[in-house]
């Protein structure tokens, strides 16, 4: 059974190989926007040895880490599913003994690992040419803490991605909601600033939706600074919208199969 | 023993969106959407029994493709009754998925990045295929294919008939026991198209395997089915033999006839119906009781070089069934 969606993950991983620079090109964006994101830091810190209760080596290594949790979290196939619906290839799923859902987490899986290990490269690359005064996080029950927060994040994303690209059954391109929800990513999830910096009441809102805990809370469970109440409260509140998406996930794909009437006659 | 395949007063219907032209037609059409209904197929009912090889005959948009996606579960009727291999087809059960295929000449499954071996690696997992089935298959099908040496070239550098004999592969792999062929020979080229109806018909003499098979190409249909299904407007309009639409509508044997020097168009009325004429050269509808004594008449008359009594192409014989009915 499980080796189904073994081969799937192992022919999604050869088809990422194939476009090399395609892929290469991804990744230089990816070094470029957490170099931006760097310097921009960096700069802030020159005057100044404290900004928003953050010292320069915790913000710092938040971005680091944050840049991490991103290659895990936004590398995702998800979407890929809106466009397989609309060109009608959708058809040679469904036409197999094979879970919808479990095809494209494994080929998820399998685009994230083929990031992870680049990403990986990248960070040290990275720390040993800056040379970066960043935190090294030891105590083993927060490092547990974290690796869980950006598996279930991880689980979120592709929840949310799902459900986007899902919309396909209804609307012919679902670019532009997947387009909106990166861009609250970057900002709101945590991409580019650790969102508590924003003012208080803001930052408890934002603290309700789905958004920081794909980047932000599993960066900032790293520092090692947030208070165990907090984490606790972010465990429940995440665990509440992986279960919500998971939900919406079966409800939607029922809908929009009972929907669906291939293209093409 | 029940049919294969048992198809019940199906109709399926569809509403789609209307919108006017222009820009404010689209700008309207955020708002207020006028829907009408397209009768895709509109009360059908027909059985095929195991190991028939049935052709699917009607224009586009007639419904013959709308009819496979109802049976191979990818469509919701939206009343009658529908059974495959005693299953039925939209619940989408495992068991059933690994007794049929659906083949559409216009859709790929194969990895276009990756050499095909790759597509049949992931098929054998998900159809759960041994791996002694699997050898078997493989080497049966690319022998009867003649594909041994492309299997592990990127299918993108594959030309479309290479590509289509890898997309039967991947889609038999499974050994099926019933397929669906939506246009197996779209797009391709005489020699390729051949190959295909070669393989199709070796294939269900060889696994007395179900088929229904549509087609644009006549020449698919004649060479290959014995039974027909003429389909237009989501109606059934013939379901029968072949031959016997053939020989009701043939109600004209076609001569072809070459001169040995030129001769008048007037002088070739008499003799029937003047489809084509270059002065040595005519083809010339004559009735079919009466070809034996019009063709007399021809050869006593003029110089004949050659001539030639063949029955009607199939192709007028089907325009004429959808031009003027059954």
């Amino acid at each position: 059974m499980i080796s189904k969606y073994w081969a799937v993950f192992k022919i999604s991983w050869e088809q990422g190989l194939v476009y090399r620079l395609n892929f290469t090109l991804w990744r230089v964006r990816s070094v470029l926007q957490l170099l931006l994101v760097y310097f921009i830091w960096w700069t802030v810190f020159q005057s100044q040895t404290q900004v928003f209760g953050y010292t320069q080596s915790s913000i710092l290594t938040y971005i680091m880490v944050a840049a991490l949790i991103r290659a895990v979290i936004l590398s995702s196939r998800a979407i890929d599913i809106a466009g397989h619906i609309n060109e009608g290839s959708v058809v040679n799923f469904l036409v197999k003994p094979l879970g919808f859902v479990r095809y494209y987490f494994s080929r998820d899986l399998a685009d994230k690992l083929l990031n992870i290990s680049f990403v990986l490269v990248e960070i040290i690359l990275l720390i040993t040419i800056l040379k970066p005064p960043i935190i090294y996080q030891q105590d083993p029950l927060i490092l547990l803490l974290f690796v869980m927060s950006a598996s279930l994040g991880l689980l979120l994303y592709f929840a949310i991605a799902f459900i986007i690209g899902m919309l396909a059954f209804w609307v012919e391109s679902a670019w532009g909601p997947l387009f909106l929800v990166t861009i609250i990513l970057e900002g709101f999830g945590g991409g580019l600033f650790p969102i508590d910096i924003l003012p208080r009441i803001l930052t408890d809102t934002l603290l309700l939706t789905p958004f920081p805990y794909l980047i932000y809370f599993p960066s900032r469970i790293y520092l090692g600074t947030l208070p165990p109440a907090e984490i606790i409260k972010g465990f429940i509140i995440l665990s509440f919208w992986i279960l919500v998406s998971l939900l919406l996930i079966l409800k939607i794909l029922d809908a929009g199969l009972k929907r669906y009437t291939a293209y093409g006659n | 023993m029940p049919p294969v395949i048992l198809v019940k007063n199906l109709k399926k219907y569809y509403q789609v969106n209307q919108k006017e032209p222009g820009f404010w037609g689209s700008v309207k059409s955020l708002f207020y959407r006028k829907y009408y209904e397209v009768k895709a197929v509109d009360n059908i009912s027909f059985e095929i029994d195991e190991g028939e090889l049935v052709g699917f005959i009607g224009p586009n948009g007639a419904g013959k493709t709308t009819t496979l996606k109802v049976l191979s579960g990818l469509l919701y009727s939206t009343s009658g009754q529908v059974s495959v291999l005693g299953f039925e087809p939209f619940k989408r059960q495992t068991a059933f998925q690994k007794q049929f295929t659906l083949i559409m000449g216009q859709k790929n499954q194969l990895w276009w990045d990756l050499p095909a071996w790759e597509s049949f690696i992931l098929n054998k997992e998900i159809y759960e295929i041994d791996d002694g089935q699997f050898k078997k298959v493989i080497k049966q099908l690319s022998e009867m294919l003649e594909i041994e040496d492309i299997l592990k070239i990127q299918v993108r550098k594959l030309s479309l008939g290479q590509r289509m004999k890898c997309e039967l592969v991947a889609a038999l792999l499974h050994s099926p026991r019933v397929l669906f062929l939506d246009e197996p020979t779209i797009g391709l080229d005489v020699v390729a198209q051949k190959n295909m109806r070669d393989f199709i018909r070796e294939y269900n003499k060889m696994f007395n395997a179900t088929i229904i098979l549509t087609s644009h190409y006549m020449g698919d249909v004649q060479q290959l089915t014995k039974r027909v299904i003429i389909i237009d407007q989501g109606k059934i309009i013939y379901d029968g033999l072949l031959k016997n639409i053939v020989e009701k509508f043939s109600s004209h044997k076609v001569i072809k006839v070459d001169f040995e020097s030129e001769v008048e168009k007037k002088q070739l009325e008499s003799i029937g119906q003047v489809k084509e004429f270059t002065r040595l050269h005519a083809v010339i509808d004559v009735p079919y009781n009466e070809t034996a004594k019009r063709s007399g008449r021809l050869l006593n008359k003029f110089h004949v070089a050659d001539l030639t009594i063949e029955d009607p192409q199939i192709e007028d014989i089907i325009r004429q069934v959808f031009s003027s009915g059954v």
